[in-house]
Order: C-alpha cells, then structure tokens, then sequence
C-alpha cells in the first residue's frame, strides 16, 4: 500500500508532469481552529482527484478555499498562470463549483436558472448551450418547470448542469451522489465520466469509498485539516482501502 | 461593458421575476402602506390639521417604512440552496451585483411608492400639485438614495444574528438627508409652488443618491465577500 503520509507544504513531487493547478501551504483558520492545514497539491489537465475524510476534515472549507469563496490564511493556489484571489472574475469563470447547496432560484424555471447564470459568466450561444446542458443531465423535458418542483435528485442534476453551464477548466465536486437515487447517481456517473476529456482538472470530495475511487486519477485522504496521504489512485490496494482508510483516519484522530 | 451591463441586466431580471412570482416583497410593503393610510385616516382629525399640510411628511415616512420592509429581505431570497453563494463564484464584478440589486429594489419600491401616493389621494384627497415631472423627479431621487444605502446596508444585516432588528437602526440615520429635502420639496410641490422653488432640493437629493451609489459600489465586495 502507497502512502506519502506526511502533511506537505509543497506538492509532491512527480505528482503531474505539467501541472494545472497547484496549491501550497494552505491554511484555513477560523479563530484557533485551523480547518485546512498545511495542505498543498498538484494536479494535471484531465485529472481527478478524490479527497476522502471524515465529517468536520476540512474537506468543504479546502473546496472553498480553492473556489476562491474563502480566502486561505496562508498558501496559495494557481491555475495555469493565474494565482488566486478571492472574487477574481477571471479566476471565477475557470471553475465551476457544486456545493452541498444547489446554488438554484426555487421560483424560476431550469432554462431560466441556466439563462441567468449564463448571463453572469457572460456566455452568448445559450439558446445552444442551455438544451444541450438539460439533455446531457436528463431534464430536457423539465426545462420549463419551476427548480422548486424538481426532487431532491433532480436537483442536484440541474446543480450539475449549472455547474457545467460555461464549460469550466477546474470543477469542483463536493459529495455529488449525496441523495440520488440509482438512476440520478447513474446519470452523474456518466457526467463525471465525460469530464475526464483531458481539459478539465476535477477534485471530488465524497465520503463514499467505492464512488470517489472509481474515477480518481489521484486519492487523499484529509484528516482535521492535513492530507495524511496523497498518491496515484493505481499505487493503493484498492480491495483493502477501507481498512487503510480506517487506519489513517484513527491515526491521525488519535494524534 | 457590454458584458457588464448584460450581469446588472440578469440580476434586475432575476430580482424582478422572482418578485413578481412569489410577491413576497410587494405583499409586505403594499399591505404595510395600505393599513398605515387607513390608521392615519382615522388618527388625523381633517378639522383640526389640513391633511395637505402634513401630507408630505406622512407620505415619505410611510416610503420609508415600508421600503424598509422590503429592503431587509433583498438578500433572503438568495439564501434558499445558498444562490447568492452561487452568484458570489460567478465572474459578475461586485459593483455590478451591488447595481443589479439596487435597481431590482428601486423598481419593486417605485412601485410601491405609487400604491403609498395613491392611498393617500383615496383617504385624505390630496392633490399633488401643478408640476408632476418635478414631483416625480424628488421622488425617485429621495427613493434612489434610500435604496442605495439600505440595499448596502441590508447586505451587512443578512450577515448578522440581529438582521432586521438592525437594518432600520443603520439605515435611518443616513435617511436624514433625504427625509428634510424630500419633504420639503414635496411639500413646496404640494402646495403649488413653481418647479424653480424646489431645483436645490432635487440637486441635494441627486448629489446625496450619487454619493450613495458610489460609495455602496465601492464598499460593497467588503461586505459580501469573507
């Protein structure tokens, strides 16, 4: 079993030959409690990392962080040659982020939602964009029903769709298949799967062994704030990987 | 800029939209105004006060009141499935948020004056005297600085357990202002005195609304982003 245990403040190296994103020595603190600590990461174009962790990691604040919704106390990220700042438009239209929360306006219809993001990152082929969107997350027939009517699942499809919406180079994923039902959960699988074009660097953040192994190029695992490992998903020993995340886990938490 | 305009653009369409569909703010504000044109009508004894004398003042507190009403729940509707967080991590410059939210909130309070100038012409049979455009200019100026410093303002509340509890104690002292020149002038109007009496209050309130704007625009990103 592959480990690169200890917390880094630098990315590995030989992480990705031609690394995309990069992020050293982030720091999240919220007064004494440091929610992100000393994680630092590289990734390449088309590769998809999974970080794994247990609730209260830091797993969501790390994806805030490099979302640009939080700024790190300390460390830094960059996407090709752009270095991260809170509220940066041009940082903002390179990622797309899906959240716990739907980011949708209960009172306005699918197109709409699409339309009104669309407008915001400025795209103008949206009476393409839109149906194409729907089609590829399967509410096409929905396109015209109020997001408050949709179900849980169906939701987070349409979350994904606006996530998708402007084609972003860096997309983060932070528990996607939480509430799907076995066809939505299909549906995303076919999504995330489409995403490994070899254009797009993706973080998946899940609690879910088996989902967030199944596409990774890359597993972390986070831990009250540090990565205590990071490698290629092909150096773990995947039948075994529950127990070594268990060990990591207890490890760390009996630290 | 063509971008620029095309983001303010789909937030007042968005506001508007949603506005029109749930009238969760126009309900709020209209039934506010409605009852406090009845209260007044029974609380104001036409033989003792002229109505036409007080009306100005009586009109602009219940602008006030009620758009505050309205002000305070600007951000709530971007709360359900966090959208605002959503807005937040699109490339829309903060200005621009800060824009699209101020106009969405002047149309829905332009509104809303008119239902407040209309029950008082119902109760207390005012006549808005002999020069509408300039009326109509002290209005919208008094209503443009009020939603520029209450929409700023309703974004600092929304982040704070004390929200609306909070809104009207920052708000209204900044109001001052606008209350003196608006009732003022309203009042010149009212009475039927010529459109030159009332040019300095229409400039204070430009200049006041103009300040407002710029400085909300400016400090705006302070206040939504952490």
């Amino acid at each position: 079993m592959e480990s690169s245990a200890s917390p880094s403040q630098e990315p590995v190296p030989g992480e990705a030959s031609e690394p995309v994103l990069e992020a050293r020595g982030l720091v999240r603190e919220f007064g004494p409690i440091r929610a992100v600590d000393g994680v630092g990461f590289s990734l390449g174009a088309g590769e998809l990392m999974t970080v794994f962790g247990p609730n209260g990691a830091g797993k969501t604040t790390l994806l805030k962080v490099l979302a640009g919704a939080l700024k790190p106390t300390e460390g830094s990220v960059r996407l090709r040659d752009r270095e991260l700042r809170t509220g940066d438009p041009d940082w903002n239209r390179r990622i797309g982020v899906l959240s716990h929360q739907s980011f949708l306006y209960g009172h306005l219809t699918l197109e709409e939602n699409l339309r009104f993001y669309g407008k915001l990152f400025g795209l103008l082929d949206l009476g393409d964009r839109i149906p194409e969107r729907l089609a590829q997350v399967g509410l096409e027939k929905r396109a015209g029903s109020l997001a408050r009517t949709l179900s849980r699942g169906m939701r987070q499809r349409l979350a994904l769709a606006r996530t998708l919406l402007h084609d972003p180079e860096f997309v983060l994923l932070d528990e996607p298949y939480t509430g799907l039902d076995a066809h939505a959960a299909a549906v995303l699988r076919g999504v995330l799967t489409s995403l490994k074009d070899g254009r797009r660097t993706v973080i998946l953040v899940t609690h879910n062994l088996s989902q967030g192994l199944e596409l990774a190029d890359r597993v972390a695992i986070q831990v009250r704030g540090r990565f205590v490992h990071l490698g290629p998903r092909d150096s773990l020993d995947l039948p075994s990987f529950e127990h070594f995340y268990r060990e990591k886990v207890e490890k760390e938490e009996a630290r | 800029m063509r971008e620029y305009l095309r983001q303010v653009g789909a937030l007042v369409w968005k506001d508007v939209v949603v506005e029109y569909r749930t009238r969760e703010r126009v309900a709020a504000m209209g039934g506010f105004t409605i009852l406090v044109g009845i209260l007044f009508n029974y609380a104001i004894d036409p033989t003792a006060v002229e109505p036409q004398a007080i009306a100005s003042g009586l009109i602009w507190m219940t602008v006030v009141f009620g758009g505050m009403l309205g002000l305070g729940r600007t951000f709530h509707l971007e709360e359900e499935e966090g959208a605002f967080q959503g807005v937040l991590l699109s490339p829309i410059p903060r200005d621009a948020l800060y824009l699209g939210k101020v106009v969405a909130n002047f149309l829905i309070l332009t509104v809303v004056t008119i239902l407040v100038f209309a029950v008082f012409a119902l109760f207390f049979g005012l006549e808005f005297g002999r020069h509408p455009l300039a009326l109509a200019g002290v209005v919208l100026l008094g209503i443009l600085g009020f939603v520029a410093i209450g929409t700023l303002f309703s974004a600092i509340s929304a982040r704070t357990s004390m929200g609306d509890t909070l809104l009207p104690i920052l708000v209204f002292p900044l109001m001052v202002p606008v209350i003196i020149y608006g009732v003022t002038a309203t009042s010149s109007l009212f009475a039927g005195l010529p459109a030159s009496e009332v040019e300095g209050n229409i400039r204070m309130l430009g200049a006041f609304a103009a300040v407002a704007l710029a400085a909300g625009a400016g400090l705006f990103r302070y206040v939504v982003e952490e």
